[in-house]
């Protein structure tokens, strides 16, 4: 297919098809990625409400809003009188996770923010590699589609959590007789594709960052951004090769019957002893999965860091504070997520010595990463800040992310662990980081690019309605998840808690009478999801209705901006620059005393007589 | 717009964006393969089954090392050939390279073909025997290893039936002729005659109407269900469902409710299975990792059931497996029985193989004296034998010792006893057997066994399933033979389609063929790598 397109660059007028479904620039397919994430990202959440309800209301039917995506028959067999059964909450449980991490949030932050950007700051015309860059793209809606397409299947989707851990995930689907339409192997598949994708595109990243800079671009000149870019494609690069061989060894053990990951004697209660030979290891799946796992948590939050880490400086009209720290923070945090990984597995029995190195890597990442919060903390401090939508998105993600970061400490400990493992604690801690956090740095990117993808601002009145009740409802979603955590909720209660619920407050069933307590909260937080849901809407509308009735932004450069991005026109076209860019300063040069504007863009020609600096 | 650095490297970096891309892809293959290698060092580490050590043919592999060594030059010379602008060179040194590509992947092809014909058993007492498996005596299409089963009875599950299973199954079902055990009366109305034969078009019809009545009655129940739910909370206004009324729950207020609202609602009868009965008792035969028998012994009444549900009862029949004994493994079966505190030679002598076969007792016989000569020829050297040498028989031991018997044996020492084993050449990708009836076919004769499916603990091909060995060397030569395939594909397209790159831009077809290279020199590099660890630890 690609062939037909092979002159691409020297037809002034692409077709169609060429120009917007099988496009090779980084800014079509950037949009590409950004719309498909946020298309999943709706999905996943989607499934989390229905996972709400069961949690609320345990013993009700769905209400029909819920269930108007199912057919009728895959009602029948998925649900017991219209309400959740376990297998089909891990179902969804399993594919939330999934949809979020892998085919939205990674997506949203490297594929879209990073291919749209990421080019336009170096003054590159485009990828290293254009023709590898559609191929990412295309590898990963498919991955994407084949996950969730398997909810259609006979088995359902993948039902073992996001991690899909052995011996859970082996038996899971292990009755149907050809093992390749099942969910579980859909999602290896699946996964297989979307690792590929990624491995293209980082490749593609890193080359383009090392050999695409325009002139003058030196490394200590590059915007933030393409540092937390860089990093973010050496992770992918690196971390998800060791996944995807586990992925491929569980499709081995599910198709060719092997048992890498099946330990010997293996019983299941309905399919009786296992008929894998055994001999397997399931903590070896887990190591090979958190080797990537923990990286991946940085390849998620390095992109809302980079979209943070631009916006703030531009509206507080001041530099940013401690550049150096941060990029040296960053590769530091870089390189120390790939030795913490264990610290997901204190409870596999790994013994004493290897739990107290991961607990000390585990403690020590928390300094750069306390260190890229705290200079962007400071970029606030005496700048004169203007409430940009963007800047308020980035405002809230300091101390929502504050609380996800801090939250996970007591994690990093294997004692403190033993209480809070595997409860609402954890969920509350991730989805701190994941959702007020990184998703709100997202919302700020998409604000302050808006301007030069569409050449028009996204309207403020819906900015104010999206923002405050999503601010609000994020907190009553995942604060009470903490409490309930450390009241020891299990994060994998389907019903909320009711099964160990003891309604007696007289009762000596010490957790029955604590659970009492503290379950009314999931109804509280069940219905900040479901506003929350609603909450988006008005981002909706702004984001497609401004795209043709927005406010025009008069200026290629709306924000008063340094970095290159604003030096194109706008929209910017095939190849980006007009004339080839010089950079002749860092990118966060404002209010110097040598020009009159308060800022003092990478482009512009030096005023005479400058102090070399 | 033409993207920079796509020939010319960059002043400041040296490099060209390909050149850094294959770099960077090399790094990840590292990562990709460093995973698997690790994931091997961690299941050997923790195996807790004998290890298979050396038990793959050298010779093949051996060969391989040489071929893929022997191409990564070739391309190199290719590449220069190109820098060279000569034309015809770079055709032939590319031409050798796909050629041993080509190679390569023959002597792989023929190393997996053996093993996936050759059969492991792992007994009840998990001695391990290898070799050739043939026929099974009453098995439907030379089938030979099947479960087989006199069927009186058999009973499909509509939510579960599989085409595929039904396919190859239909035609021993009409044989055997199953017909309906009774009058099944469908939703809309039709009913299906008892005796009615089985057939595909009346599953299919019985299927449809089974999840027609599922759905409806679902159906009824969300709404009843809702129905039940809002009456109650809007008569006990703010309370939660765990909380008291009077003496019940408000859940259990709304049981109350709904099983009121169900009495009068329109369900409809559902009929998950279809049960199906044979005059005769016939034979059914399966493949063994379609599904299990609730019981072993042959002659006992008992239940095949299928992965997707289908149950079928009836008598065990004779589902045993004939193979010809390449070799014999008691190490796994001495370490199971140290566990119990029985000594290893005991555990040994007391094995089904040794008891039930003798044959089986001369080859053992046989083997302690190559073991007594080892430990002569060893001892002077101070060194002892390994457990593998001790309790574990291999192909060239019995092919070499066949026509011996024990006094020739005695009579030799350990190096004369080793000559008589077959070679490598001999023994290329593994033993050679005779063809089953026909004695005059080349090979040697293997002692036969047959095993009683009581006696099967596991057995498998030499495949992934077999162990996690052979799991971990399947995948990782797989996934380093498409890596082949991938490179040498590439590489062919440079030598095929290049002839106008090279006319137009020569030195970007190079930098091609360089990158190329640089790939092919990572996928020699892996292979020299898997050699040792897989062929000779």
């Amino acid at each position: 297919m690609s062939d037909s397109h092979d002159d691409h660059h020297d037809h002034h007028n692409p077709g169609f098809l060429q120009k917007y479904v099988f496009s090779t620039d980084h800014k079509t397919i950037g949009l590409q990625y950004g719309l498909t994430a946020m298309l999943f990202l709706l999905f996943g959440f989607y499934l989390m409400m229905v996972m709400r309800w069961s949690i609320a209301y345990p013993h009700e039917p769905l209400p029909a809003w819920m269930g108007w995506l199912f057919s009728e028959d895959w009602k029948a067999q998925w649900l017991t009188e219209g309400k959740l059964p376990g297998e089909t909450y891990n179902m969804f449980g399993a594919m939330h996770g999934t949809i979020m991490v892998f085919l939205g949030i990674v997506p949203l932050g490297f594929g879209a923010f990073g291919n749209y950007v990421t080019p336009l700051q170096i003054g590159a015309p485009d990828m290293a590699f254009p023709k590898l860059n559609m191929w990412s793209y295309w590898l990963y809606l498919t991955g994407g589609i084949m996950m969730c397409a398997s909810f259609f299947l006979e088995s359902g989707a993948a039902k073992s959590g996001w991690t899909n851990y052995p011996p859970l995930s082996f038996f899971a689907d292990a009755q149907y007789p050809h093992q390749f339409w099942t969910g579980q192997t859909q999602w290896l598949l699946g996964l297989v594709m979307l690792i590929s994708s990624s491995l293209l595109g980082s490749v593609n990243f890193i080359t383009t960052i090392i050999n695409l800079r325009a002139k003058g671009m030196t490394w200590m000149r590059l915007p933030f951004f393409v540092w937390a870019m860089l990093v973010t494609g050496f992770l992918l690069l690196l971390a998800f090769p060791p996944l995807e061989v586990a992925g491929i060894m569980q499709v081995v053990d599910r198709m060719f019957g092997s048992s890498f990951f099946q330990p010997s004697g293996l019983y299941h209660q309905q399919l009786g002893l296992s008929d894998a030979s055994g001999g397997g290891s399931p903590l070896l799946f887990q190591h090979l999965f958190w080797f990537l796992g923990h990286p991946e948590v940085y390849v998620l939050l390095l992109p809302a860091f980079a979209c943070v880490a631009e916006i703030i400086p531009a509206n507080t009209r001041r530099p940013i504070w401690g550049y150096k720290s941060m990029v040296y923070g960053v590769l530091v945090l870089g390189f120390l997520s790939f030795i913490v990984w264990a610290h997901h597995m204190y409870m596999t029995g790994m013994g004493p010595a290897v739990s107290a190195f991961f607990q000390t890597t585990t403690t020590l990442i928390s300094i750069p990463s306390v260190i890229l919060l705290t200079c962007l903390l400071i970029s606030l401090w005496g700048g004169s800040i203007r409430f940009t939508p963007a800047m308020m998105w980035a405002c809230a993600f300091l101390p929502m992310f504050g609380i996800g970061g801090l939250t996970g400490l007591p994690l990093a400990f294997n004692l403190v662990d033993l209480h809070l493992h595997d409860t609402y604690y954890v969920i509350g801690h991730f989805h701190y980081i994941v959702a007020p956090g990184i998703l709100f740095g997202f919302f700020g990117g998409i604000h302050h690019w808006y301007p030069k993808i569409t050449g028009r601002f996204m309207s403020r009145k819906l900015h104010h309605l999206h923002f405050w009740p999503s601010l609000i409802l994020m907190n009553t979603l995942f604060f009470p998840m903490l409490i309930q955590g450390m009241a020891g909720f299990h994060r994998r209660w389907y019903n909320g808690g009711d099964a160990y619920l003891s309604a007696d407050p007289e009762s000596t069933n010490v957790f029955g009478r604590t659970v009492l307590e503290h379950i009314d909260l999931n109804i509280m937080m069940s219905w900040s999801a479901w506003l929350l849901c609603v909450a988006q809407i008005p981002f909706i509308i702004n984001l497609f209705v401004s795209w043709k009735a927005g406010r025009k932004a008069n200026s290629d450069n709306p924000w008063n901006a340094c970095s290159l991005e604003w030096a194109t026109p706008t929209p910017p076209g095939h190849g980006n620059f007009i004339e080839e860019p010089i950079v002749y300063r860092g990118s966060y040069e404002y209010a110097r005393p040598e020009v009159e504007d308060d800022f003092y863009a990478q482009w512009r020609k030096p005023v005479e007589k400058v102090d070399e600096d | 717009m033409e993207i920079p650095y796509i020939v010319e490297p960059r002043k400041d970096t040296g490099l060209n964006n390909s050149k850094i891309g294959i770099w960077l892809f090399l790094a990840s293959e590292v990562m990709l393969f460093g995973g698997l290698f690790s994931g091997y060092v961690f299941l050997r580490i923790y195996a807790d089954y004998p290890w298979p050590e050396r038990t793959l043919p050298v010779l093949p592999g051996l060969i391989n090392t040489f071929v893929l060594i022997g191409s990564s030059i070739t391309v190199v010379f290719a590449w220069v050939s190109l820098k060279l602008r000569q034309w015809r060179k770079f055709q032939i040194y590319m031409g050798i390279t796909i050629v041993c590509a080509a190679l390569f992947m023959v002597l792989k092809g023929v190393e997996y073909n053996a093993k996936f014909h050759h059969q492991a058993i792992r007994m009840d007492d998990y001695t391990v025997i290898e070799g050739h498996s043939h026929k099974q005596k009453n098995a439907v299409g030379g089938a030979h290893k099947n479960l087989n089963i006199k069927a009186k009875s058999l009973t499909v599950s509509l939510s579960r039936v599989d085409d595929i299973y039904f396919d190859v199954l239909d035609e021993q079902y009409s044989k055997a002729g199953f017909g309906l055990a009774n009058d099944v009366k469908l939703t809309d109305g039709t009913v299906l005659e008892q005796g009615t034969a089985i057939t595909k078009e009346l599953i299919d019809q019985a299927k449809k109407d089974f999840l027609a009545a599922l759905a409806h009655n679902s159906n009824i129940n969300i709404e009843l269900g809702r129905q039940a739910w809002k009456t109650v909370k809007s008569k006990h206004p703010g309370v939660k469902y765990y909380e008291l009324v009077g003496d019940q729950t408000l859940k259990g207020l709304v049981d109350e409710e709904l099983k009121k609202l169900k009495k009068d609602a329109d369900f409809k009868a559902e009929t998950p299975a279809l049960n199906f009965v044979s005059n005769e008792e016939a034979l059914i035969s399966v493949n063994p990792y379609w599904g299990r028998l609730s019981n072993k012994n042959r002659g006992k009444a008992g239940r095949l059931t299928l992965k997707d549900d289908t149950s079928i009862i009836g008598t065990i029949a004779d589902s045993s497996i004939t193979i010809n004994v390449d070799g014999i493994d008691f190490r796994h079966t001495i370490t199971k029985a140290e566990e119990k505190g029985i000594p290893k030679d005991t555990a040994i002598k007391n094995s089904w193989l040794l008891k039930s076969n003798e044959n089986m007792r001369e080859v053992w016989a046989k083997h302690k004296v190559v073991t007594k000569k080892l430990v002569e020829y060893l001892e002077p050297k101070g060194k002892k034998p390994t457990e593998n040498d001790i309790y574990r028989i291999n192909w060239q031991e019995i092919a070499g010792l066949a026509d011996k018997s024990i006094e020739d044996i005695e009579k030799l020492d350990h190096k004369e006893i080793e000559a008589l084993f077959p070679g490598d050449i001999e023994g290329f990708a593994g033993p050679v057997h005779k063809k089953h009836g026909d004695p005059d076919s080349k090979g040697v004769a293997y002692p036969e066994v047959v095993v009683p499916r009581a006696q099967v603990r596991f057995e498998s091909v030499f495949s992934p399933r077999w162990n996690t060995y052979y799991a971990t060397y399947f995948t990782i030569t797989g996934l380093h033979g498409l890596h082949v395939i991938a490179g040498a594909l590439v590489l062919a397209y440079y030598l095929f389609f290049g002839r106008k790159m090279y006319e137009e831009k020569p030195e970007w077809l190079a930098n091609r063929v360089e990158v190329g290279g640089l790939f092919w020199h990572f996928v020699d590099l892996v292979w020299i790598f898997l050699f040792p660890i897989l062929y000779l630890m």
